[in-house]
């Protein structure tokens, strides 16, 4: 009897973790960063879910006026990412990098949220609203973020205020690696 | 009698079913991806033929030129029509083995051309004196404000520097490239003159001064709303844009706007070096060349007798041209 109880009792706690478990715990994308002196880190996201994370609004535009969006955005600041490798600082670059084989390459400035272009519904440029963070986002409107759309980790800029527009060339999907230059 | 009736009322009904919208919903779908100057022109096609082809659906998807291909050569998307603003990149990108062995495609067609102009509105700084002999004059003044696509981003981005280089080759105006653009960046670009042509290398960050001359914007989306709003006074764009788009614009010299094909080997003369490579499949190296579009149907298209079907009204239609239609080849 005792035995029945004890395994019921494990059964339950193994249903009520699942009910509560990491939803990033099963995927599989390795995200390597690089800083400045070469020190690598290989985090999954898992662990990367499991950091001090911010949320807000994310909204983007492609070159051709195809708009995407908008999401309640879920990510951990990539300036606050890189001091997992030694930070990065003035006059410094980051290449976001993406398993598809595309490249793109921010300023220190961006990543500070300045330098960056915001625009209303009519995709006319606006002022820039009090905070704007790039963040490498893991999840939307409270899920993980899905493949087909750029995910599990995808480059955002995340804006405090809603329906603020911004530049999608910054929004790099399927980041799996990213360096500090400089 | 009965049963005749019953076969007669379930005739009327598929009769209904296929007359109604309950058909609507199979029709089959034409995938489109053009470069971003070809959209305006597209949609008005698209308009035409859906209505001469009920039964077919075009959808359109624009992206800029290598955008395009890489949709189906670095993302295995299937798609039924690329078409490029810059015809040379479909054999650079797809004439190679795709991953059932066979190429992404092994031919395309060329159908029009455009040229580099400078777009401008009634309010843009001596709008009413700006004439093809005297643009480079008025771009070299302290107070006009000019802007250019991002190079790395958008084919007319790296095309209005290299028709800057050639001008300042071609019509003899030393200095004029970095009066109009270079001294904007810090460093300053330089324009390395050699044996084989003006080569000019961009750094990785493509930001001008903040409050120089000059403004860099994504795209012409971007770039010609900046233009309306008076953020700037020229941008450097493709003649059908500026058309489309209801803007002014100055015609430049042939020699120099990339728009005819008896100046090819002058193009040739000038190359820019993108300060990083965006796509692992295409380098970062851009020479100037006639802007000739050009379309392909990718090996994987799923509707590949409908793609040449549209291919052939689309042809038929830029031919005949319309307003913001790039010029027929």
């Amino acid at each position: 009897m005792k035995k029945i109880l004890l395994i019921l009792v494990i059964i339950a706690c193994m249903f009520s973790a699942g009910c509560i478990s990491n939803p990033y715990e099963d995927i599989d994308w390795p995200l390597t960063l690089v800083g400045a002196d070469g020190t690598e880190k290989i985090l999954s996201v898992s662990e990367i879910a499991a950091l001090p994370s911010v949320s807000g609004h994310g909204y983007a535009v492609s070159t051709v006026g195809i708009k995407y969006g908008p999401y309640e955005i879920t990510g951990v600041p990539l300036i606050e990412l890189l001091n997992q490798v030694g930070g990065v600082h003035e006059g410094q670059t980051v290449h976001v990098s993406a398993a598809d084989g595309y490249l793109w390459v921010f300023s220190y400035e961006q990543l500070m949220g300045e330098d960056l272009l915001c625009l209303d519904a009519n995709l006319k440029e606006m002022k820039t609203p009090a905070k704007m963070t790039p963040i490498l986002m893991y999840a939307a409107d409270g899920k993980p973020y899905p493949y087909d759309d750029g995910g599990p980790l995808r480059m955002a800029t995340m804006t405090a205020e809603p329906d603020v527009i911004t530049e999608g060339s910054l929004w790099v999907k399927w980041v799996d690696r990213i360096e500090v230059h400089g | 009698m009965k049963k005749s009736l019953f076969t007669a009322v379930v005739l009327l009904v598929l009769l209904i079913f296929l007359c109604s919208g309950c058909i609507a919903g199979e029709k089959t779908v034409v995938k489109v991806v053009p470069a971003g100057s070809l959209l305006l022109p597209l949609e008005e096609i698209e308009q035409e033929y859906e209505a001469l082809h009920p039964e077919i659906d075009i959808q359109i998807e624009g992206h800029g030129s290598i955008q395009a291909i890489r949709q189906v050569t670095d993302l295995n998307r299937p798609i039924d029509l690329i078409v490029v603003a810059d015809a040379s990149l479909i054999p650079d990108m797809m004439y190679r083995e795709g991953p059932v062995g066979v190429n992404y495609t092994d031919w395309y067609t060329p159908f029009a051309r455009n040229e580099m102009v400078l777009a401008f509105t009634p309010e843009s700084a001596y709008a009413d004196e700006i004439t093809r002999d005297n643009w480079y004059e008025i771009l070299a003044r302290d107070e006009v404000k000019v802007g250019f696509s991002n190079p790395t981003l958008d084919a007319s981005g790296y095309r209005a520097l290299i028709m800057m280089m050639l001008a300042e080759e071609q019509l003899n105006l030393p200095g004029l490239f970095n009066t109009v653009i270079g001294d904007s960046f810090k460093p300053a670009l330089m324009v390395n003159k050699t044996e084989n042509g003006s080569i000019l290398e961009l750094p990785v960050l493509m930001q001008p001064e903040s409050g120089s001359k000059v403004t860099i914007r994504d795209s012409s989306l971007f770039l010609l709303n900046l233009l309306e709003s008076g953020g700037i006074d020229y941008a450097f764009d493709y003649k059908s844009v500026a058309i489309g788009q209801g803007l002014r614009y100055v015609e430049l010299p042939a020699e120099i706007n990339l728009g005819d094909e008896a100046f090819a080997e002058n193009y040739d003369n000038a190359t820019v070096y993108l300060g990083f490579q965006r796509f692992a499949t295409i380098g970062n190296k851009r020479t100037g060349l006639p802007i000739v579009y050009a379309v392909t149907i990718p090996y994987n298209a799923p509707e590949p007798e409908e793609a040449e079907k549209f291919l052939a009204f689309m042809l038929a239609a830029f031919s005949e041209g319309g307003e913001g239609y790039p010029a027929p080849l």
